[in-house]
């Protein structure tokens, strides 16, 4: 039913049609896309730039997987394929900052899980190596317009290096925008748990945070006692796991600080200014409390559930809904983030969640896109509809933050048409032939 | 002394008669004696009044005006029976199904009703003395530990023979809902614990009918020996105890097993028994108060306000009035040093209480006559009437009103002393003479606790070291005078008017020296005590600013929504009914129902009218699988079959997240067992009455619904290494023991209606059928009486416990999840079951990795009965847009989609005869939203049940600023109280 709804919107459309028609006879093998060979222009669609408002009945041309022209009536180039998506709306691809997609295929199996390595130091990890770009999850999430996914590997303290990936290609090198983006770190607890399974006092609480934070200082300190001594003397000995946190201590890669407690934010961030890091903060449940203290050290915030419970009793009820406002009327730089794997599907409903609570909708769409992206450091080539940048964009039926409209029809990752199917509407369609 | 031990050395024939003169005499909570007479001997009270005479034989002693108590009882304690180590246990250690059978004890080791504690009985003597310090002369005693704790005992404290000291060797049974040491998983919830209970008190009559069936017809299997039924035999003739430990509903809760059972239960008290007072006078218990109360939350540095709820907040402050509210409400309460970390707190807790308005008069009965009649023993001890044990105490003045000292304890006759009674006042002025120059001295306080000042004209200098016991007293000075400086000491004794002694000069030469009394000290006498109660007194001048709310905590209702009737006019109404959604309509709301839906309505006279303008109306949403309100582990997933075990035992109406859902429009919802095991637990329909008791939010004959469940979590498959021994561990064995359970439940059924058929002579001689209750609920499901709702996830499990179901001839009313529903939508259909389902979970683990969104639409499109439901706290708040998921995935026209979350669910709870619809008749159960109601844009304004306004945007607003301040408030008193050195500037901010 679904597709031959999709089929016959794009029905003027005939190489589209056919790449679609072609897919469900390859079965689970969605064939990644084949790089751009032709100029394509979207023709007459409503452009949701992002970076420039909202460009009604605009047409976007690309070549070469960037994005060449964004105006009304464009004359197509030689050989240029013309898509005409009148009255549906064309976004940038959606990017989500914190998931685990391609490291997890099916939670409770423990053989499909790649998420993280034992111990608590573990900087020279990288969550590309373990990517598996034939993961089922990857074709569900990307049919509902997430083209883009930091990759972050899990762990208790420094947890690895995330990679950028889009969600397309052939083999992970292929996927991979950015192999090591950023260091990622846990910041040790520092709230006091309560409740009839807790089984530890919170005096006992307190010391192991305590305990924990100086573990965390002590491994930052070893790690530039190495970056010393390799400056004086580079051919000494090489720790592994020292050698990848010379970008960090060097201000040259960020660090992803996953914090969501007022303590933990503020221990993180006078620890990042004392030792000159480049912060991100990862998660923020209490970031709006401390909005002064993160906009006056540049530090930009994932937020990363909006769709969730608060985190207190005495909390409004709303509290992670409306956080977003709370953030954007504050002033602080930041982007959502949405589950880990199967439920990064659901990032766009995350920023329309918030816009229902107070978030204005040009910065929810851009918190899930441009946002993202300056905040990821890619935003010269993801994020917004800019002739320059990929070309990778999504279009929708109508309002991609609303699942009244949420519907993707086409999609493009650096200007290569994507594979719109996936296992769901495949074993959908399987099934309708039983009924 | 025991009579039957034989006598080793030399016989103790001291007399024991002792008159107790001059004495302010309290007898009994009515009744004082201001100066009077106490005679003891042989271990009673002899006699006790004002103008007593007293026979020659008695050995005096004038208490100068000193005060006697009756001794003090405990009624709860662990006292003279040896400490248990705690035992842990996780899903690291291997389970254990069966229990440690010896002696005929029960199958489940929290069982051990046999225990009679006074057979382990020894004093403790360190124990003893603390309590006894405390003005204790008698406790009762069980280790507590268990469900069924086993039986108590009252003794005496102090040393000697148990024999001698034991008054009731064989007290009382005690309870509680947790299993305490056992190391057997079962149970492992509240719930079970409440099951548990259930089962032993109907086996308790079956006992006993089958051993008088089999002693008249021995010509019959025999029924077994169990020693821990025979303990229980006389359980309807006595009075049980329960300790429910700090949770407020405990008491409810033993309080219907009561009623259920036609037992009488004396209860351990929360401590939080103010904020559900009316619950707790329903059940018209006497109660044990704990004398504990909550430590000042830690509220070091700024950040530590982001650990604390203003719950605790409250607690702490409202703590110690508990007591005076249950007096007030006519509660029969005594009080018990139990669950006091520190009993040094004792008298400063039971002074504060008073403070707090229990009166004194009711705090000494809660000591003494009511714990006496607690343990049974009101004729023997609990005043000190003649006759009487001679158990009391001596202490210097009125120990309810201001610290005093106790000088000694008097058990059974026997005297315990602490401190001798100060016959001497060093208080008042003195002068002397050294040499040639004059000093004055003031002593203030008295023995042992004397301090005072030294003066020489204008000079002045605090008395150090001083000691004082007995007519001795000694100190040192520091004079700092033109021969030289260096501590001056004195030691001295009062005779008369006449301090008489000698000194020492820093030189260390000794010289004579002699004080006179001059006069009363100008000095406040009481400054001493007051330093010694600074503490207590700081806590009571300070204003209260706790509210009492319910539930009592953030966002609970100062008082509880009443029901009003309303015209909703000019609304976008989704009626979940054949009207679909009506533009432009109104909704009037009379008596708690729906009144009527339509265009054009008129309000009767003097009704409020809500313009809906803009606005959408829909049903309240209901959740069809959640696990909200349950008090504890909501899984009984011990055994593979707990079919005994109620949610409705256990529903906690003081959740936080009931209220959040509310605020999420979710207005019913069924209260679920978990899915640890193939046959779980019976689960309860609720309405989301916010502030409610429990069993008031309870939907009242609503039917109830068994859960089942199937594959990986019921075969254990992620339960780690350890769990890989209980049956079953395969989808294969999932079937056959439920087979196995659905024959024997057959068989137990025929098995009673066999023996019902019996004539009453023949029943009197035909041993029963056991009542099992697991097995009930089993009978209930196979004739379709109750409902089967059923976790399951892959197509094979799904199709087989259908073909099992209808193979024992039930109904399956709802699969859970069902996530591969749409692989057998039609056959769900012509079962006749419904699904409820996650609208885009997949992949978590292995049995939902073929999973898809578009399941639910299938389902609708296939006639399957088909919701949307939550599972989880958050998700709850939006089933709304779960609902919308299936618009964006399959197309679903909207006012189909609204119903998967209202009426459809409504129909698979069998509740649709009330809520589910905003139809003529029904329950006034409503959502207000500012937009359409499936769009992520809107968010729900008002959330209304039975015509009554349980959320509003700006209510809720209100209670946010309210909360903020209150909190900040009490934060502000916890400050002042815990710092000594606020206010330490006599300046004010901003002052130069």
């Amino acid at each position: 039913m679904r597709l031959t709804r999709i089929v016959s919107a794009l029905k003027h459309i005939t190489i589209v049609a056919l790449i679609l028609l072609a897919s469900t006879v390859y079965a689970h093998d969605y064939i990644p896309a084949v790089q751009q060979s032709q100029p394509i222009l979207i023709k007459g669609g409503d452009l949701q730039t992002v970076s420039n408002g909202v460009m009604p009945q605009t047409d976007l041309l690309f070549e070469n997987g960037r994005i060449t022209a964004i105006a009304k009536n464009i004359t197509p180039p030689e050989k240029c394929k013309i898509i005409d998506v009148s009255g549906k709306i064309v976004y940038p691809g959606l990017i989500a900052p914190n998931s685990s997609i391609g490291l997890t295929e099916i939670g409770a199996v423990r053989a499909t899980n790649d998420r993280r390595e034992v111990g608590g130091i573990n900087p020279n990890i990288k969550s590309a190596t373990a990517y598996n770009p034939d993961s089922e999850i990857i074709p569900s999430v990307r049919s509902n317009g997430i083209t883009t996914v930091l990759v972050v590997p899990g762990g208790s303290l420094l947890r690895g290096q995330s990679s950028l990936i889009n969600l397309d290609g052939w083999t992970i090198e292929d996927a991979t925008e950015k192999a090591s983006l950023g260091m990622h770190l846990n910041w040790p607890k520092a709230s006091i748990s309560t409740g009839w399974w807790v089984e530890k006092s919170a005096e006992d609480q307190k010391k192991d945070m305590a305990e924990n934070r100086k573990l965390l200082h002590q491994l930052f300190d070893d790690a530039r006692a190495y970056q010393i001594a390799r400056q004086d003397n580079p051919e000494i000995k090489k720790d592994g796991r020292w050698e990848s946190m010379i970008p960090v201590l060097e201000g040259r890669m960020p660090l992803f600080v996953h914090a969501g407690d007022a303590r933990q934010i503020e221990q993180a961030v006078d620890f990042c200014r004392d030792l000159k890091l480049n912060m991100v903060l990862v998660g923020g449940t209490d970031a709006w409390k401390l909005s002064q203290l993160l906009i006056e050290n540049n530090i930009p915030v994932i937020f990363r559930k909006v769709q969730s419970l608060p985190a207190r009793e005495d909390d409004p009820h709303d509290l992670s809904y409306k956080t977003p406002a709370l953030l954007e009327k504050a002033g602080v730089n930041f982007c959502l983030s949405n589950g880990s794997a199967t439920s990064v599907r659901n990032l766009p409903f995350q920023a329309g969640q918030a816009v229902a609570f107070g978030l204005s909708p040009e910065m929810a769409l851009r918190s899930i896109t441009l946002s993202t992206a300056e905040i990821l450091g890619v935003s010269d080539d993801l994020g917004s509809l800019e002739v320059g940048k990929k070309a990778t964009i999504i279009v929708s039926e109508g309002d991609i933050m609303d699942h009244l409209g949420h519907r993707v029809i086409l999609e493009f990752i650096n200007g290569a048409e994507v594979d719109l199917n996936n296992k769901h509407k495949e074993l959908f369609e399987k099934y309708k032939h039983k009924h | 002394m025991s009579q039957t031990s034989p006598q080793i050395g030399m016989r103790d024939k001291t007399p024991k008669a002792r008159a107790f003169i001059n004495a302010r005499i309290i007898v009994s909570p009515d009744e004082t004696i201001e100066n009077g007479t106490l005679l003891i001997d042989n271990g009673l009270v002899v006699g006790v009044g004002e103008n007593i005479s007293i026979p020659d034989n008695y050995f005096l002693i004038d208490l100068n005006g000193k005060s006697i108590y009756p001794g003090f009882i405990d009624p709860y304690t662990e006292y003279g029976i040896k400490k248990q180590a705690k035992v842990k246990r996780d899903r690291n250690h291997s389970p254990k199904y069966l229990g440690d059978r010896t002696g005929g004890n029960a199958w489940n080791d929290a069982i051990h009703s046999e225990k009679n504690w006074s057979d382990q009985f020894q004093p403790v003597k360190k124990e003893s003395d603390k309590l006894l310090k405390l003005g204790f002369t008698t406790v009762h005693s069980v280790r507590k530990d268990g469900i069924f704790r086993g039986r108590s005992f009252v003794t005496l404290l102090g040393e000697g023979l148990p024999n001698d000291l034991l008054l009731v060797p064989h007290g009382s049974q005690f309870l509680s809902f947790k299993k305490g040491n056992s190391k057997q998983d079962y149970p492992e919830s509240m719930m079970g614990g409440i099951a548990l209970i259930r089962q032993m008190f109907y086996d308790i009559d079956w006992y006993q009918k089958a051993h008088d069936a089999h002693n008249k017809n021995g010509n019959q299997q025999f029924p077994e020996f169990n020693a821990a039924i025979e303990a229980l035999a006389n359980v309807h003739s006595e009075v049980l105890f329960f300790d429910g430990g700090t949770d407020v509903h405990s008491i409810s809760r033993i309080a219907r097993i009561a009623e259920e059972f036609n037992l009488k239960f004396i209860s351990l008290a929360s401590g939080y028994e103010y904020a559900r007072m009316d619950d707790l006078k329903k059940t018209g218990q006497l109660l044990i108060v704990p004398l504990d109360f909550p430590k000042a939350p830690e509220v070091k540095t700024l950040e530590d306000d982001y650990d604390l709820k203003l719950s605790q907040l409250r607690h702490w402050e409202t703590a110690p009035g508990n007591l005076a509210r249950l007096e007030e409400n006519g509660v029969k309460f005594a009080l018990t040093t139990s669950r006091m970390k520190d009993t040094d707190k004792f008298w400063k807790n039971l002074r504060q209480a008073i403070k707090r308005g229990l009166s004194k008069k009711g705090a000494l009965a809660a000591l003494t006559s009511v714990p006496a009649q607690i343990c049974d023993l009101a004729d023997r001890t609990g005043s000190l009437e003649k006759g009487k044990l001679a158990n009391f105490f001596i202490c210097d003045g009125d120990i309810f009103e201001k610290k005093v000292d106790i000088y000694s304890t008097w058990v059974a006759g026997s005297r315990n002393e602490f401190q001798t009674i100060p016959m001497t006042d060093f208080a008042g002025n003195y002068s002397f003479r050294i040499e040639n120059d004059s000093f004055n001295f003031i002593l203030t306080g008295i023995v042992p606790s004397v301090s005072g000042t030294l003066e020489v004209g204008e000079w002045e200098s605090k008395l150090k070291k001083v000691e004082s016991d007995q007519n001795k007293i000694s100190f040192a000075v520091a004079i700092d005078s033109t021969e030289g400086a260096g501590l001056y000491r004195f030691t001295g004794r009062k005779l008369e008017q006449k301090i008489i002694g000698q000194m020492t000069n820093p030189e260390g030469e000794l010289t004579d020296w002699v004080a006179t009394y001059v006069g009363p000290s100008s000095n406040d006498a009481k400054d001493a005590e007051e330093d010694n109660d600074a503490d207590e007194a700081k806590d009571d001048d300070a204003p209260f600013f706790a509210h009492l709310t319910y539930p009592n905590k953030s966002f609970g209702f100062e008082s509880l929504p009443k029901s009003e009737n309303v015209l909703l006019i000019n609304g976008t109404v989704w009626t979940a009914d054949e009207a679909g959604i009506l533009d432009n309509a109104d909704v009037l709301i009379i008596d708690r129902k729906i009144a009527k839906v339509g265009h054009n309505l008129t309000a009767p006279s003097g009704i409020r009218t809500i313009d809906a303008t803009g606005k959408h109306i829909t049903p309240g949403i209901i959740d069809p699988h959640s696990h909200l309100a349950v008090s504890g582990n909501v899984n009984e997933g011990t055994h593979a079959v707990t079919s005994e075990v109620r949610i409705g035992d256990v529903i906690n109406p003081d959740q936080i997240n009931i209220y959040r859902q509310v605020a999420g429009g979710v207005t019913a919802c069924l209260s679920m067992h978990g899915s640890a095991n193939p046959i779980g637990g019976q689960c309860q329909a609720i309405k989301l009455r916010w502030g409610s008791s429990a069993e008031e939010m309870k939907i009242v004959d609503a039917p109830i619904m068994l859960k089942f469940a199937l594959g990986e979590n019921v075969k254990q498959s992620n339960w780690g290494e350890k769990y890989k021994i209980r049956y079953p561990q395969s989808r294969m064995g999932v079937e056959t023991i439920m087979r196995d359970e659905f024959q024997a439940a057959l068989e137990y059924e025929a098995d009673w209606s066999a023996y019902n058929s019996l004539s009453k002579k023949n029943k009197s001689q035909t041993v029963p059928p056991r009542k099992n209750i697991r097995l009930d609920a089993i009978v209930e499901v196979l004739h379709n009486r109750m409902l089967v709702q059923c976790h399951a996830y892959t197509q094979a499990e799904t199709l087989m416990f259908m073909r099992l179901a209808e193979e024992y001839g039930f109904t399956i009313e709802l699969f859970a999840h069902i996530l591969e529903g749409y692989k057998i939508a039609d056959e769900m259909a012509k079962h006749g079951a419904g699904g409820t389902t996650f609208s885009d979970w997949w992949a978590y683990k292995f049995e939902v990795y073929d999973a898809i969104p578009y399941n639910a639409g299938l389902m609708v499109e296939r006639g399957v009965l088909t919701t949307v439901h939550s599972d989880n706290a958050d998700l709850a708040r939006r089933l709304n847009t779960e609902a919308a998921k299936i618009v964006m995935y399959n197309d679903m026209p909207q006012e189909e989609a609204i119903k998967l979350a209202t009426i459809n669910p409504a129909k698979q709870l069998g509740i649709d005869n009330r809520v589910g619809s905003l139809v003529e008749g029904k329950d006034a159960d409503f959502v207000i939203w500012n937009g359409n109601p499936l769009s992520i844009y809107s968010r729900v304004e008002e959330t209304w049940i039975d015509g009554k306004n349980y959320f509003s945007i700006e209510k809720d607003s209100l209670m946010q600023q309210e909360i903020a301040q209150e909190k900040n408030r009490l934060i502000q008193k916890l400050l002042q109280q815990n710092s000594s050195d606020t206010g330490s500037s006599s300046k004010k901010w901003g002052e130069k």
